[in-house]
């Protein structure tokens, strides 16, 4: 077996939405943070559609196109309302 | 420098830090004050909560200020911005920027509070006054602005 995980951070509404702040994930090998947003989206509906959560992956914003590695900080998020 | 806290600020020791870093190269300070606003006017607030990603925000909030030193020629930022539970009324962020002339402070403080809006990671929850509480959801007006800091070329010089 394979140790290789990510640590995902959720904040806000979303946190609320799935009862958690923080999770370990299994990733063996690369994903796109589409289709991984998409398999979290579809986990929890109350979350919505994807296409409207951010992401960051090791505290730098990302988009749908980037790929997520194993090992990877990985946090998801509504836009941002700071300020 | 950024600072980001939970306990309010002084606005003045933080107008006489700014100045003392200059150490005298400074001879114009332009600042921003955020307060806690109600955001349903017709329902009334009772207070602010904001959630944030510790140490993202830090880099994010620092990587606009080192944008806004090369964009514009000024001599130093301090951003403090303030997470947790706030009453009505309550300071939430200031930006202080120190140059030698105005102008280009001006442009460098109004770009750092703008850019902070749409990249910095913090969530307001607002709490009404019959408990009922919502988060806030971020407005198009400043995702507008953001973008325009990144397209119109004209707003880096005086006009």
């Amino acid at each position: 077996m394979s140790g290789a995980t990510i640590e995902v951070l959720y904040f806000a509404q979303v946190a609320e939405h799935l009862g958690t702040r923080q999770e370990t994930q299994a990733l063996d090998a690369p994903v796109q943070a589409g289709a991984w947003l998409d398999a979290l989206a579809a986990r929890c509906p109350a979350l919505g559609p994807a296409a409207r959560l951010k992401l960051a992956i090791n505290q730098e914003h990302a988009g749908r196109q980037d790929m997520i590695r194993p090992g990877d900080e990985v946090a998801v998020f509504e836009p941002v309302t700071g300020g | 420098m950024v600072v980001i806290q939970t306990e309010p600020f002084d606005v003045a020791a933080l107008i006489a830090r700014l100045q003392d870093r200059g150490a005298g190269r400074a001879g114009a300070q332009v600042h921003f004050l955020g307060t806690v606003r109600d955001y349903s006017p017709e329902a009334g607030s009772r207070s602010l909560f904001l959630d944030h990603y510790p140490g993202m925000c830090e880099r994010e909030i620092q990587s606009l200020c080192n944008r806004a030193m090369q964009r514009w020629d000024i001599l130093d930022t301090l951003v403090v911005h303030r997470v947790g539970e706030l009453p009505l009324g309550d300071p939430i962020v200031f930006v202080g920027v120190a140059s030698a002339h105005r102008g280009e402070a001006f442009r460098a403080c109004e770009y750092i509070i703008d850019t902070l809006k749409t990249r910095a990671p913090f969530w307001k929850r607002e709490t009404l006054a019959d408990g009922q509480a919502f988060w806030v959801r971020q407005q198009h007006a400043d995702a507008l602005k953001t973008e325009q800091w990144n397209t119109d070329p004209n707003r880096d010089h005086e006009s």
